[in-house]
């Protein structure tokens, strides 16, 4: 009993640090004085990032990224908290259809999304392709996660609460602010960051719909396919893995620190 | 005065009809977005399957040529792709999910009040790209990786091991980027299971491993199949990985459907390809969803 508890606990250590071990290795990798990608480790060296802050593209693809990324989030949850409504609280025919079609996106391989976005938006309407359609793409692959987390969290919801307010006189709108919008919080908080994590790593839906603008998974995605120009994809890497590891941090001395107790909505 | 109120009355209720209808434009704009940026699109590629195009000009001659192809051009190649593409789907999925469960299982019974914590920090490597990972699997098992220079160090090998370049470093990185993702919907339907099933289970003289195999393992299979949903239909249209980590032997359908719009530009072929896929996709998401339920695949979000 003992032995297998210890197997389980030192099994889970393998594995975060098997899952960690790519972005550690691209961090440690950065400081390499070497052209190559990884070992031999040939000195410590600042200039790989000097170079990433000093390139004219690198840069901006990383804010290419967040915008793109941030705004996805804001209107896919958007969107997301309409369909949710609607479905959680209204009964009418044709239902179960919009459930299913709103399922088809989780059900298609990004790749054809991509695709057949691009035959649309790309050839037959001729658009130019930029953040712009890209950001569409995003969206529509953000939208089944976002509705779903956000009828999770409305399925559970206690509508007396709504009732009581509105007898009390609040308007519908106020009902909502002080309401509805603090109960369904979390839920969009998690719908908001699956819709920034799906667009932020995504480079199959980018690949066809980005055009010449450039994001970060895609300058990577670029200079690997070429093998050439690591340096600067180790430092724009890298510069992601910063990212994400500072967020793991946040997490991590969140749990740490006493937690203030929740608060009631006033 | 008759006539009077039943005009107020049918205009009273035109009018409630109207209010009733007023909370349906939420629905507008997501519901616009499926129709036009995923119907549309997908017919849109449909129709191209049955074109032709020659010299990077579409042509509508409405054939069946395209679908003809992908049997008998190269020696039935495309469908040896899929079929292979298909079986290192399923292989990434089972992978994934056995690295992911002992994980999940571990947060689930174990956790305490890190529970989410540890959730997060498993979930915080996918804020990095999908490629950036691969590349960075690259700087551990490539030919000139750590792994390699590690063992040599060490003596244990002579020269460096070709672990990059084939389907089998495909097929790892797959398994290896996908399992901290299913650790959630593992662990949700790990945290429903209720505990006084083990205990009585227990109670009745049933060893842990018994117990395990009777109780916990079927009750969390709801998680398994949201997981299995999660890894399998991506994985289906893969092409990042197998460009970046597979070399010639780790090619999938994937490659090729890009390689026909990107490369060969030969649109109207990879839209037969690319509706093949499809329709498996679809079908596999369907009979899951079916099995699941869509409540667990909320629940698991």
């Amino acid at each position: 009993m003992l032995r297998g508890k210890r197997i389980l606990s030192t099994y889970f250590y393998l594995f975060m640090l098997v899952i960690y071990l790519p972005l550690l290795s691209i961090l440690a990798f950065s400081f390499n004085n070497s052209l190559s990608a990884g070992p031999p480790w040939r000195g410590f060296t600042l200039r790989w990032w000097e170079a990433f802050f000093s390139d004219p593209v690198a840069p901006t693809a990383v804010i290419n990224s967040l915008v793109v990324a941030v705004s996805v989030a804001v209107v896919a949850t958007l969107m997301g908290l309409g369909v949710a409504f609607v479905l959680v609280r209204r009964v009418f025919r044709g239902q179960n259809v919009l459930l299913l079609l709103l399922l088809v996106p989780i059900g298609v391989p990004y790749l054809l999304i991509g695709i057949s976005l691009f035959s649309l938006l790309g050839v037959e309407l001729g658009l130019e392709l930029s953040l712009f359609t890209l950001a569409i793409g995003h969206i529509l692959v953000a939208l089944p996660f976002s509705s779903l987390v956000l009828m999770a969290r409305l399925i559970g919801f206690d509508r007396s609460l709504e009732e009581a307010a509105q007898d009390l006189g609040a308007t519908g709108f106020t009902t909502f602010r002080k309401i509805t919008f603090p109960l369904i919080r979390p839920g969009i908080f998690v719908s908001m960051f699956l819709a920034f994590i799906i667009s932020l790593e995504d480079v199959v839906i980018a690949n066809f719909l980005v055009g010449g603008d450039l994001t970060v998974p895609m300058f990577v995605f670029g200079r690997l396919r070429l093998w050439k120009g690591l340096p600067m994809a180790k430092a724009l890497s890298s510069f992601m893995v910063v990212i994400a590891l500072a967020f793991a941090c946040f997490f991590f001395i969140r749990a740490i620190l006493p937690r203030e107790r929740p608060r009631l909505p006033r | 005065m008759k006539d009077d109120t039943t005009i107020r009355e049918r205009v009273l209720s035109i009018f409630r009809k109207m209010k009733k209808l007023g909370y349906y434009w939420r629905l507008f704009p997501a519901v616009f977005w499926l129709g036009f940026f995923l119907v549309l699109p997908l017919s849109v590629m449909f129709i191209y399957s049955f074109w032709t195009m020659f010299r990077f000009e579409l042509f509508p001659t409405w054939t069946l040529q395209n679908y003809l192809d992908i049997f008998v051009r190269a020696e039935g190649l495309y469908l040896r792709l899929l079929s292979k593409s298909i079986g290192m789907s399923i292989a990434v999925t089972l992978g994934a999910i056995a690295l992911a469960y002992p994980a999940a299982y571990y947060i689930s019974t174990r956790g305490g009040k890190y529970k989410y914590v540890l959730l997060a920090l498993i979930m915080t490597p996918y804020m990095v790209s999908w490629v950036i990972l691969i590349f960075g699997w690259r700087m551990v098992i490539g030919y000139t990786g750590l792994l390699n220079a590690v063992l040599m160090e060490a003596g244990l090998i002579s020269e460096p091991m070709r672990l990059w370049g084939n389907w089998m470093a495909v097929i790892f990185v797959l398994i290896v980027s996908w399992a901290p993702w299913l650790v959630l919907p593992i662990f949700v339907s790990l945290e429903k299971i209720d505990r006084t099933l083990l205990e009585a289970g227990a109670d009745l003289g049933a060893r842990p491993s018994e117990n395990f195999r009777k109780i916990t393992l079927p009750l969390s299979m709801p998680g398994l199949l949201v997981a299995t949903f999660f890894v399998l239909i991506p994985t289906f249209g893969e092409f990042v990985a197998p460009v970046l980590a597979g070399g010639a032997s780790g090619a999938m359908i994937g490659t090729a459907i890009e390689a026909a719009f990107k490369r060969m530009h030969n649109w109207p072929f990879g839209s037969a390809l690319s509706f093949l896929l499809l329709t498996i996709a679809l079908i596999t998401s369907f009979v899951l969803i079916r099995k699941t339920g869509l409540r667990t695949l909320m629940e698991s979000l």
